[in-house]
């Protein structure tokens, strides 16, 4: 392992490399998605030698857009989308979407964009005393990130069908319904899959809105690298290595170091405590791993009589915060059809017939503010293991969000509602809904999933309460930063990429400014 | 054309997605023949090739195989039951060859992508699904050797289990069998998708002047 990146390219294909390398820079970062991606984005941009590692492939966005669903899911999804929330006690199975990718998951989101509520500021700052964390203090980070993410108000006229009979549903029972705002600018074609990358290249996910500036400042980004401890010198975070992945078949992988004053840990809510716990930090703190939330959702299939062919639209276009008191925030959604009809209920003729009728069915679906009872652990392999008890407040407030979206369903005239609890029987009328709310069923019969991991490496005023300090630093290893969802210290309520790039620009700002004194210490 | 849905109707037209010349078999509940006369899972071929084989692009973090050959058949036992569908006079038609190699080559090689503990845990639920028939519905022959309305019946069984785990067992076939499945051919087209693939962008409508000039 020595000499530099034997690549001219700016974003390496770390599997064509035909050797490892030992670089120096000012600022590592471990990971490329909303978080890693904006920390070397915006360091870059204030002059620092910046690489980026990244774990998953890279793919260029114009050939990632051609990928039909089964590939996205194959090539960019972590662990091909079976990624799975064990449930402990009476809890679901859910199932859990990252993306593993140059890009991260900004690649495979909806494109939905939210800041943290008010509140839940609100409550960072006086409960936790997390007093740099207010909603003023993120205002700027905020604009920051939506003005590069092209953040736009959906407007009416991207809606789909499916999207129009949840706003109609809804309108019947008084529910309020507002418009989405999404990173895809005024460029959406309304092709209804984002989930599996945009045809139409709309979404601005951070390989589009962030790394070609970075990589245009002189940042490096190695793909399939990677990363599995942090090098440690004099008390402070001094470098990575790890190996890079995907070589030729039988040849011995090849290991790489990258030797920098600040190492910035952005591999997400599931792998960052794998990083930190294989270097040691966090291990007393009893907090790293622990109280991971993930916004479990839920899902009803609604089937009408006439034609919904809900695929021409956004594939989400509107929210309502009606049941925010319920901790339930209602979505208008949608999928790809290949993706659905797997999700439909039903085996051989069943499932065919329902297939058949996809043409005829809208989707709504529901989100839950969760308490967190998420662990993060080291697997037997290189993934973690993440157990899940929810809270019986969060398992009733699944079930009821499941009987509202019914609710809403049937006002809007749909003939049956497909609800997300295997073996129970079509719902058609609000007594159906409800009869189901109360029946009781295993908790693992319900279909479950969940797209914002977040809170293993918490921010926290001391060591004892989370792993890192209001400037993203680690307590016990001075120089090591994080800078990814697992650092929000509770449940946000909201779809989580603005939220976390808005912290990482942050953070990025803040390092920018010590960062003679930060590389001074090292030396 | 689609034809509007009418639950318990069957309207697949002949011809139509699953519906080939293969072996007929009739449920057991409306069954006038008895179920020895069912024809057994066809064999899978040993590779599956053609629809999304691996390429450049698919090459694995840590070259290795996808599917162990048990679990390929396993695989290919649930899709041929997951994917049947019943042709006018109300018998079982099985899913379509073609249908279940996409299927099953696309869950190889997803497989194949993902770790070792994936691939592992997909092992493991590919010998229970293939073993619990006798607990579930009592028959006494592993899953891929049951006759197609059998296995059909263990498949729904597991999904209206009162026991949530057997209810996931499906789902962790069924899922990733079904996505590549319905996305082409026949089968996309039974969804009344209308685009090209799943890949195309919408059919937007054209301005007047614009599809004058």
């Amino acid at each position: 392992m020595s000499g530099a990146i034997a690549s001219g390219d700016p974003i390496v294909h770390g599997r064509d490399l035909p050797a490892g390398f030992d670089e120096a820079c000012d600022v590592v970062v471990v990971g490329s998605g909303a978080g890693g991606a904006v920390v070397a984005t915006l360091l870059a941009e204030a002059g620092r030698r910046v690489v980026v590692l990244e774990e998953g492939p890279y793919y260029r966005a114009a050939d990632y857009q051609r990928f039909k669903p089964s590939e996205a899911v194959r090539r960019i999804f972590r662990e091909a989308g079976m990624v799975t929330a064990f449930g402990v006690g009476q809890t679901p199975i859910i199932s859990i979407t990252m993306g593993r990718a140059v890009g991260g998951s900004s690649v495979i989101t909806g494109g939905v964009c939210f800041r943290i509520p008010g509140e839940v500021h609100g409550r960072w700052v006086r409960d936790l005393g997390l007093s740099e964390l207010s909603e003023r203090d993120l205002e700027a980070a905020y604009e920051s990130v939506e003005e590069r993410l092209n953040v736009r108000e959906v407007p009416e006229r991207m809606r789909s069908e499916s999207t129009n009979r949840f706003v109609e549903g809804a309108r019947r029972l008084g529910i309020e319904m507002r418009a989405i705002r999404r990173n895809t600018g005024d460029a959406c074609e309304g092709n209804a899959r984002c989930n599996f990358t945009c045809p139409a290249g709309a979404k601005r996910s951070v390989d589009v809105a962030y790394l070609p500036s970075a990589v245009e400042r002189g940042a490096r980004v190695v793909s399939d690298a990677l990363v599995d401890r942090i090098v440690v010198q004099r008390g402070r975070a001094a470098g990575v290595e790890g190996r890079l992945l995907g070589g030729e078949r039988g040849a011995p992988s090849h290991r790489f170091r990258v030797r920098a004053p600040v190492v910035v840990a952005a591999c997400g809510t599931l792998h960052t405590p794998l990083l930190l716990g294989a270097t040691g930090v966090g291990a007393g703190s009893g907090v790293l791993g622990n109280h991971v939330t993930l916004h479990p959702a839920a899902r009803v299939v609604a089937r009408f009589d006439d034609a919904v062919n809900g695929w021409d639209g956004a594939l989400q276009s509107v929210y309502s915060d009606h049941f925010a008191a319920e901790g339930i925030k209602l979505v208008g959604v949608y999928s790809a059809v290949n993706v659905l009809a797997a999700g439909l209920p039903g085996v051989g003729p069943a499932l065919r017939r329902r297939v058949r009728s996809l043409p005829q069915c809208a989707v709504f679906g529901a989100m839950i503010h969760d308490d967190g009872g998420g662990r993060v652990r080291p697997g037997l392999g290189r993934e973690p293991v993440l157990w899940y008890e929810m809270a019986p407040r969060d398992l009733a407030r699944l079930r009821r969000a499941v009987t509202r979206l019914s609710e809403v369903a049937i006002a809007a005239g749909a003939r049956e509602v497909y609800a997300p609890v295997f073996g129970l029987p079509p719902i058609r009328t609000v007594d159906d809904a409800l009869a189901m709310e109360r029946t009781r069923i295993d908790a693992r019969r319900i279909e479950c999933m969940a797209f914002h991991p977040l809170g293993s490496a918490r921010v926290a005023n001391d060591r004892r309460r989370g792993i890192v300090d209001q400037s993203g630093e680690c307590f016990e290893l001075p120089g090591l930063f994080v800078a990814d969802g697992s650092i929000l210290p509770t449940s946000i309520g909201v779809n989580s990429q603005v939220p976390i790039m808005a912290m990482a620009t942050r953070i990025a700002w803040r390092m920018a400014e010590r960062f003679p004194r930060l590389a001074a210490r090292a030396a | 054309m689609l034809t509007p849905y009418a639950p318990g109707a069957s309207d697949t037209p002949k011809g139509a997605a699953g519906v080939g010349k293969d072996p007929k078999c009739r449920r057991p509940s409306t069954a006038d023949e008895p179920s020895y006369a069912l024809a057994p899972m066809r064999t899978p071929p040993a590779t599956l090739a053609a629809p999304g084989a691996a390429g450049p692009d698919d090459r694995l973090d840590w070259p290795g195989a996808g599917l162990s050959p048990r679990s390929r058949r396993v695989a290919w036992a649930v899709a041929e039951a997951l994917l049947c569908d019943e042709d006018d006079r109300g018998d079982l038609v099985p899913a379509s060859p073609e249908t279940c190699d996409r299927a099953v080559a696309a869950l190889d090689l997803s497989i194949g992508r993902s770790s070792a503990d994936v691939r592992r845990g997909f092992a493991a639920l590919s010998l229970v699904m293939e073993l619990l028939p006798i607990f579930v519905i009592g028959a006494f022959a592993r899953m891929s050797r049951l006759p197609l309305d059998r296995r059909l019946a263990y498949l729904e069984a597991l999904e209206g289990s009162r026991i949530g785990l057997l209810s996931m067992l499906l789902i962790a076939f069924k899922v990733p069998l079904c996505i590549p499945a319905f996305e082409e051919g026949e089968d996309l087209l039974s969804t009344g998708f209308d685009r090209a693939t799943t890949a195309s962008r919408r059919r937007l409508p054209v301005a007047p002047a614009r599809e004058a000039a």
